[in-house]
């Protein structure tokens, strides 16, 4: 994981530092947050003790399950008793219309909708009313009564299920961007942030030794002009001494100002 | 006197069906069943009366083949009497088949109705309810068409005549349709055996008849108490009712008014049988559900229904202590059917572990 | 975040594919629906000895990919063994999946996908 790979690529500029540095900001209030949701979520698994929650529940429910269907299937065994034959497939062509339906209705927890199934009956159509009706009706209607019961079971744990499905495809997700956050986004991000300012310094470093560069040529420069007009001004002196003093003096102070105001802008 | 001739024609015949009835289960055998920890156990135990027909079943068959096989055995040995059977007790044993045949016409008729390869249905069918002209309804592809052109072939085209429409097939709950073949199928056997010139006047007629108003009066209160909360109004109800019978004609009418159980028992108060049997399934006072072995938790006590059935392999059994009657082949069949229902009962409750409620078979030998 | 309301508000009918007395006793309880004509499709399947594993397979994506109105399918067990390879990966949370025991198969905890993949997600 070199540090020139594994990082943005950006300008290492002073806006994209302070780009990076809010991104970072940014990605540790998500992890946390998204750890935080994860716990929740996962604590809808597991019970206080170490007993995963949800597999208890719906081992239970399966086992429960297991009993009433066998209740069930006892039941439609006293109909073939009473009807002295099978039913089956009167009982499959007559099927018309659902009178026992489901309806999906949602539950929040920790900000994801688990839907659950809750099952009703819809009333006034009845494909098997007459079902039986020589003899066995009674059986027929206790067994459906019966099956009826087993399948709100299959519902209660059909919601059960549904749930553990979405929990655990949400967990999944929510777990892989915490990694993603903690294990990607922040190292990336602190390596961008961390070339940027290695690149700023670079770029620090080099101007201050650039202005020194420039410092030491202006003041040599300076000094040799300082070293001209000295000498220049002692060889006019011995010239003519007194001969335009304004003149001089006004030459000397321009450069002078000029060369003030270089060093000014460049220290600045 | 009518023994004089009897055997000319059905000695034979009546000599077999008693050794039927010798192998049918007794009560000792079926509380040797009860005592079975598998279905293979049941299979062992079923040998010297099933030997050959459960020979051929895997290891731990299904109950439902189990009962397949057991009903072979049936269908063989009805098939055999039949075979040999001559005259009247021909004709007689083709009347004890239509009630079948009107099981598998239903159900042909559903097919139809929804489109279904009739094929498939074919093997669905009750092998005793099987008329040569069956296969022929798989042409049919539509109502009409079965209607006109392949009902009225059947034997059972009288029950259809006069009562049922090919649109009243179409319209109509395929219950109703079954229940109203049923009455004239009744009214038509009930008919048949105190006219024919063979069996009116003799033990048979006398026999049947009892049978026969029993049956009519069991699904005309089984009707009723069945119709409650449903869309079968009133009217609809009374057609239903076969026009003979104990109750006939002020218990019917009155099971026609009858608006709830309680109704219902008023209604049968004239034939004391069937008050005993309200009396006994605690049906009337209160509005306790009705039916056999009353669900998972029920009590001890038998349902209504159980008491019919009981009482039907009663009248079933002492039709044996007549001499020259066809109605032991009836009711030999009868109490076939019940053993078969009991096998398969004893052998859900092994497979389904459900042993408390394995006593609720009926024997009566 | 999680199954968007559309992926279910219309799911108001359950679903099986079983043995015929599965199937019976299920209907019996009024799940059967048949939807209107021309198309009249059912929400059930029997499944015998002869039934092939590819139909059984079809009306599987039938009831969970085509259909939008199912909300629960109920299989049982021991026929969901015979598509074990379909039943294993699917993983949608709509229709919500069950194997159920039939009348001959007694449940058995081990072979369900479901909670075998909750076990798994405990390590256990």
């Amino acid at each position: 994981m070199s540090g020139a790979q594994n990082r943005e690529a950006v300008f290492p500029t002073r806006q994209s530092l302070g780009l990076m540095k809010s991104k970072l900001k940014g990605a540790q209030t998500g992890h946390d947050l998204l750890k935080r949701k994860s716990e929740a979520l996962t604590k809808r698994f597991r019970a206080p003790d170490t007993v995963p929650e949800i597999t208890r529940r719906i081992d239970e429910a399966k086992r429960k399950m297991g009993r009433v269907m066998q209740i069930a299937a006892f039941s439609l065994a006293e109909v073939t008793y009473a009807v002295g034959g099978d039913i089956g497939y009167q009982v499959q062509e007559s099927a018309k219309s659902a009178r026992f339906r489901v309806r999906t209705k949602q539950e929040n927890v920790s900000g994801v909708f688990l839907p659950a199934f809750e099952s009703y009956t819809t009333d006034g159509n009845n494909d098997f009313g007459l079902t039986g009706l020589g003899k066995g009706g009674q059986q027929v209607q206790r067994c459906r009564e019966t099956y009826a019961r087993a399948v709100e079971t299959l519902v209660e744990l059909a919601s059960l299920q549904t749930a553990f499905v979405i929990l655990d495809e949400v967990i999944k997700v929510v777990n892989r961007r915490v990694n993603a956050i903690e294990h990607v986004i922040i190292p990336r991000t602190e390596n961008t942030i961390k070339y940027i300012n290695s690149e700023l310094d670079e770029l620090d470093r080099e101007e201050f030794f650039r202005l020194k560069k420039v410092q030491n040529k202006k003041q040599r420069d300076t000094a040799a002009q300082d070293a001209e007009m000295r000498a220049k001004r002692e060889a006019a002196e011995k010239a003519d001494k007194g001969e335009s003093t304004s003149d001089k003096e006004n030459a000397s102070g321009g450069g002078d100002i000029l060369g003030e105001q270089e060093d000014a802008d460049v220290i600045f | 006197m009518e023994g004089l001739f009897f055997n000319v024609n059905n000695g034979y015949i009546e000599g077999i069906v008693r050794g039927y009835r010798n192998g049918l289960l007794s009560g000792q055998q079926y509380s040797n069943l009860t005592q079975c920890e598998t279905i293979d156990d049941l299979k062992l135990q079923l040998g010297p009366a099933y030997g050959d027909f459960l020979a051929s079943l895997p290891p731990n068959p299904s109950t439902s083949t189990l009962a397949e096989k057991t009903t072979d055995k049936l269908i063989s040995e009805f098939r055999y009497v039949r075979a040999n059977a001559v005259g009247s007790l021909a004709k007689f044993m083709d009347y004890l088949t239509y009630g079948y045949m009107i099981d598998n016409v239903a159900l042909l008729i559903t097919g139809t109705l929804h489109e279904r390869d009739t094929r498939e249905l074919l093997e669905r069918c009750h092998p005793l309810g099987w008329f040569e002209t069956m296969p022929v309804l798989c042409v049919a592809t539509n109502i009409e068409e079965l209607y006109n052109s392949v009902l009225i072939e059947t034997p059972l085209a009288p029950y259809f005549k006069g009562s049922l429409s090919h649109q009243d097939l179409d319209e109509l709950n395929i219950e109703i349709v079954r229940n109203t073949l049923y009455k004239n199928y009744l009214e038509d056997f009930h008919n048949f055996v105190n006219t024919d010139s063979e069996i009116a006047g003799t033990p048979t007629s006398e026999v049947m008849t009892e049978i026969l108003e029993f049956e009519a009066d069991r699904r005309a209160i089984n009707i009723t108490l069945n119709s409650f909360g449903t869309e079968l109004s009133k009217a609809d109800r009374k057609k239903l009712y076969p026009s003979f019978g104990r109750l006939y004609p002020e218990g019917s009418y009155m099971l026609s008014r009858a608006e709830d159980i309680e109704g219902v028992r008023i209604a049968v108060e004239g034939v004391n049988d069937y008050k005993t049997y309200f009396d006994q399934a605690g049906m009337g006072q209160s509005s306790a559900g009705a039916g056999n072995m009353s669900g998972g938790a029920g009590g001890d006590g038998k349902s209504l229904e159980d008491l019919f059935y009981q009482k039907e392999m009663e009248i079933s059994k002492s039709a044996f202590t007549r001499q020259f009657t066809f109605a032991i082949v009836y009711a030999w069949v009868k109490l076939r059917e019940q053993e078969i229902r009991n096998i398969t009962w004893i052998a859900e409750c092994i497979a389904q572990n459900q042993k408390e409620r394995i006593g609720n078979y009926i024997s009566v030998f | 975040m999680a199954a968007p309301a559309s992926a279910y508000k219309d799911r108001q009918f359950l679903a099986v594919i079983g043995d015929e007395d599965s199937v019976t006793g299920l209907l019996l309880a009024g799940i059967g629906h048949v939807t209107s004509p021309p198309d009249s499709q059912k929400n059930f399947l029997v499944v015998d000895n002869k039934t092939d594993n590819a139909a059984i397979e079809e009306a599987f994506n039938r009831f969970t990919t085509e259909r939008k109105d199912i909300g629960i399918l109920l299989i049982n067990q021991h026929i969901a063994e015979r598509i074990r390879h379909r039943v294993d990966t699917y993983t949608a949370a709509f229709p919500a999946l069950l194997e159920i025991p039939s009348k001959d198969h007694p449940y058995d905890p081990e072979k369900d996908s479901v909670l075998r993949r909750v076990r798994r997600l405990f390590g256990e």
